[in-house]
């Protein structure tokens, strides 16, 4: 599947770790290929997804657009859901503790306060765990007994067997790219989701991309657009992933606030996918003569 | 437009310093690696085209026609994409084809090539907006190098003059020169190809609209002039061709690209586009760099896109050796900047060996040294405490785990014990891995080693020098019967003093020498693993290592670097020494080319700085400052003039890695 954009406009996207939206606007999305009807047959059935895909090329964007489709749209029975998408961004001291909840004190008392999954859990929302395999292995085990047919979460310091809520959905997002093989996702886990994988997008596509988030005229997103496509085939000099659609949108927001374009390439793409001296200035070279 | 003055001898762009810029421009561009190449070695690599599946563009040594480095520059930048618009636009295209079907071939060729080149220049403003001002500048300099075509006869004007329009001159100055009334009718055909959507095949057609109108003229001619037919005329341009039907070699022109200032054409369009015909496209060729480590198997690594079959390169050979494990590896192609998919088969020899007293023998040899390096690893032994927390005995209480203890006590649950800090002595997370070359090299014996003198005084001198290996000793040899030493001996008990220093420290560590015939056999020979205890085998094996053949590297690196994958120490260590640059019989489709097991060690090394491993090169080599500069970083390197300083320097470099 060739992927969407994964743009990081602070208007719709949620930002921080443990992020919670109510998603009051529809987040902007252009399908590719069959992601949004092979996710919604996936939410239909209640099976857990797992979106891959390099760095900025649209999964976070793509599970925001769906949890708006599937949870505020008019027709939506999920509609009074507050919260419908929340999301964890994953890292490795990110332990189950953090993700199921713990005990705090409060004055002279100990309150048990629920983390995010146990949040989505009880409310029917939508948990995506972002970049998973960065969180600690046993974090990844917890939400075992989520993805099968049992659909319980165990929590061990309460003694509770948390039935999930009929709407919860569980997905988890990871690249594949740039994960050592100490980080890749156990068998037994990954074996748990429907996989949607998840790419840069073509020219035309990426284009059109660039030019509704990026707020520049078509010619300029195209090529920018073309930029990425060449910049990209350097991408076995140091920097595996290449350009992402994220970083030619940030070019394109920089032109469109002023910024001179070939300057706004330096800055967003050259400097920022490659510290060698020597690739920065090719990449710099091609920009130049694609861009008027 | 500025001036195109001669620019000062600064402001020359020479090839060899922007080599790698304009290959990873021209790749960038293409989306495939194409060699960049010096005109100069064009003709040699004409002669070789059809042996070889090089693609190549060819650049002149140095540019300094433009006023300003930058414009020079530029025109580099123009002659790369104009190449790469030949390699895009013409090269699927059967010229030799299209050619052999003419009567006048030589006479189509050129005006198909001048025809050819007005397209890609302009479909190369169309594309490139920002090259436009260093096309005008270079199509403006080429111009002015053009011979003037008032004096010349009809047809070389009217070609010339298809030449120059190429190049931008103003249409209606070329068309007002012509007495004929002929040259606009030709333009308008040539003029044909500036569309957007014209493709080569639109610049053969034009071609052979142009030549049938001068191949009609010249049937008028016939009837009517005297003149030198076109016949003639054509065969005058082509001097070893025969105008009609062979045309076998191709003549070089008789106005040369490169001396008329249109260098940035390459000039070799028809044998480019021929020899495009007879190979596959590169970018078949070409594949990502494989994920790190994924090539440690002993199958053919999975999913990696592998080089087709009429490549040079074949399919690895069977394993017949049901012997010694063997592991498959990828090497770096640095000709085609790609991964030769499984190519190397790594076996893996355990070293055995009697001669369990080989460290009593090095001890011996190197007494004073041996005692400094215990007492320098005794430093790098941890002096500092680290606290260690939730412990169940300690010397602080743990202040987080006592409130979740009170926390769960008060919820009724079973109170974690775990409730103290304890201060540790902090402990060593070291993995190290060396890696000795082996290599026939290696036999090579110290110079002055079996003259050495039993005089104290001698003796007391060499270990000042720095000829600790047989100066410290009382039991100091005797000169007629000392045996000669040779590298491998030096690096063995180098070795050896790391082993019995690193013991002391705790460190994991392993030692394994590399060698090899060929791809299909190159050899890792483990003295000791990471898991193996220091026994007195460990040093019969040490003892065993011994010259063998060739150097592999990076080969022998991948899989150093796969044992060490294995290990989850957080430092991990490799340091590879050895005594020259990296060889084979089969390290490069050329025996003589040093450049490719180069590429392939810094290849191999690449991988493992990626792979967070720690390299280091040592080498006993002086000339080895020529090649590890390119094989690795400065720092990461050291070159030792004297051998017998290896042991001293290998502590050092060992502390330094590891004192993090």
């Amino acid at each position: 599947m060739r992927g969407p954009i994964e743009a990081q406009m602070n208007r719709s996207t949620p930002g921080a770790q443990n992020n919670s939206s109510r998603l009051t606007q529809e987040p902007w999305y252009l399908p590719l290929a069959d992601e949004v009807r092979l996710f919604e047959a996936a939410y239909e059935a209640r099976l857990p997804v797992l979106l891959k895909g390099p760095t900025g090329c649209g999964k976070t964007r793509f599970i925001e657009h769906m949890a708006w489709r599937l949870y505020r749209k008019i027709d939506s029975p999920r509609r009074r859901l507050e919260l419908p998408l929340i999301t964890v961004a994953c890292h490795e001291d990110l332990s189950a503790t953090d993700l199921v909840g713990r005990y705090l004190l409060s004055g002279d008392e100990t309150v048990w306060m629920d983390g995010p999954l146990t949040r989505a859990v009880r409310s029917g929302a939508i948990c995506y765990l972002d970049e998973v395999v960065e969180a600690r292995k046993d974090t990844t085990v917890v939400v075992h007994s989520l993805t099968d047919h049992r659909r319980v979460l165990p929590i061990e310091k309460t003694g509770e067997l948390l039935d999930a809520h009929p709407d919860f959905l569980l997905v988890i997002s990871y690249n594949p790219g740039y994960q050592s093989v100490l980080k890749d996702l156990k068998p037994s886990t990954r074996q748990r989701f429907v996989s949607l994988d998840f790419n840069y997008p073509g020219i035309d596509i990426e284009a059109t991309i660039i030019a509704h988030e990026g707020g520049v005229d078509p010619s300029l997103a195209r090529r920018l657009a073309v930029v990425g496509e060449k910049v990209r085939n350097l991408r076995e000099h140091g920097f595996e992933e290449g350009v992402s659609t994220r970083l030619l949108v940030y070019a394109a927001q920089l032109a469109a606030g002023g910024i001179e374009p070939r300057r706004a390439c330096d800055v967003a793409i050259a400097r920022a996918v490659t510290d060698d001296a020597e690739v920065q200035k090719s990449i710099g070279a091609i920009v130049d003569v694609l861009l008027p | 437009m500025p001036p195109v003055t001669q620019a000062r001898s600064s402001d020359h762009v020479c090839f060899a310093d922007i080599h790698r810029f304009l290959a990873l421009f021209a790749q960038g561009l293409a989306g495939r690696y194409l060699h960049l190449k010096l005109l100069e070695q064009e003709d040699a690599s004409r002669r070789n085209a059809r042996m070889t599946d090089e693609a190549s563009i060819f650049l002149p040594a140095q540019i300094g026609h433009f006023a300003t480095a930058q414009y020079n520059l530029g025109a580099y930048r123009i002659a790369v994409l104009h190449q790469l618009g030949v390699w895009e636009g013409t090269g699927d295209f059967d010229l030799h084809q299209f050619l052999a079907n003419s009567s006048r071939p030589v006479l189509l060729r050129r005006i198909f090539f001048a025809i050819e080149d007005l397209r890609i220049d302009t479909a190369m403003a169309r594309r490139y907006p920002g090259a436009r001002a260093d096309l005008a500048r270079v199509l403006a300099h080429a111009l002015a190098n053009r011979p003037a075509i008032g004096s010349m006869a009809s047809l070389p004007a009217w070609i010339e003059a298809l030449v120059q329009f190429s190049l931008g001159a103003p249409r209606a100055a070329l068309v007002a020169g012509d007495s004929s009334g002929l040259l606009d009718g030709l333009l308008d055909a040539a003029a044909a190809v500036q569309r957007m959507d014209a493709d080569v095949h639109d610049s053969a057609r034009a071609s052979l609209a142009i030549c049938a109108q001068l191949e009609n003229l010249e049937s008028a001619n016939d009837e009517q002039l005297p003149a030198p037919s076109l016949a003639q005329a054509t065969a005058a341009m082509g001097a070893d061709c025969k105008p009609d039907g062979d045309f076998g070699p191709f003549p070089d022109d008789l106005e040369h690209g490169a001396a008329l200032g249109i260098e940035f054409r390459g000039d070799t369009t028809l044998d480019k586009a021929v020899w495009r015909r007879s190979n596959r496209p590169i970018s078949a060729a070409t594949r990502e760099p494989p994920p790190l480590a994924g090539a440690m198997t002993e199958q053919p690594s999975g999913g990696h896109q592998t080089l087709p079959v009429h490549s040079p390169v074949a399919a690895v050979p069977p394993l017949e050796n049901t012997g010694p494990r063997s592991f498959l590896y990828d090497e770096w192609d640095f000709h085609r900047q790609a991964y030769l998919a499984a190519w190397c088969r790594v076996f893996e020899h355990r070293l055995h060996g009697e001669e369990f007293g080989f460290i009593e023998g090095v001890r011996r040899r190197h007494s004073t040294l041996a005692h400094q390096v215990r007492r320098q690893f005794g430093f790098i032994k941890p002096q500092s405490w680290r606290r260690v927390r939730r412990t169940n005995d300690g010397d602080e209480l743990e202040l987080d785990g006592l409130i979740e203890a009170v926390i769960d006590r008060r919820t009724g649950h079973a109170g974690d014990s775990h409730l103290y800090v304890r201060r540790d002595r902090a402990l060593r997370d070291v993995a190290a891995a060396f890696l000795v070359d082996m290599s026939a090299s290696t036999d090579f014996a110290l110079p002055g080693s079996a003259a050495l003198t039993k005089s104290a005084g001698a003796a007391t001198q060499a270990a000042q020098s720095g000829l600790y290996l047989y100066g410290s000793d009382d039991d100091m040899p005797d000169p007629v019967s000392a045996p000669k030493r040779r590298v491998i001996d030096v690096s063995k008990d180098a070795l050896a003093l790391m082993c019995d220093a690193l013991q002391a420290l705790g460190d994991s560590y392993a030692i394994y020498g590399f060698s090899g015939d060929g791809r299909d056999n190159v050899e890792f020979h483990v003295a000791k693993d990471f898991a193996d205890k220091l026994s007195l085998r460990t040093w019969g094996a040490l003892a065993a290592m011994q010259p063998r053949r060739s150097t592999r590297m990076g080969a022998a690196i991948r899989h150093a670097l796969s044992k060490l994958a294995r290990e989850t120490a957080g430092i991990k260590v490799l340091i590879i020494v050895s005594d020259g640059y990296p060889e084979d019989h089969d390290y490069g489709a050329d025996r003589t080319d040093r450049e490719y097991g180069i590429q392939d060690t810094a290849r191999a090394l690449w991988e493992v700085e990626r792979a967070g491993v720690t390299d280091f090169c040592v080498t006993i080599d002086p000339a080895g400052h020529d090649y590890l500069r390119r094989m690795c970083k400065e720092t990461r390197y050291l070159v030792i003039d004297d051998v017998t300083a290896l042991p001293h320097e290998l502590t050092k470099i060992y502390r330094t890695l590891t004192a993090r």
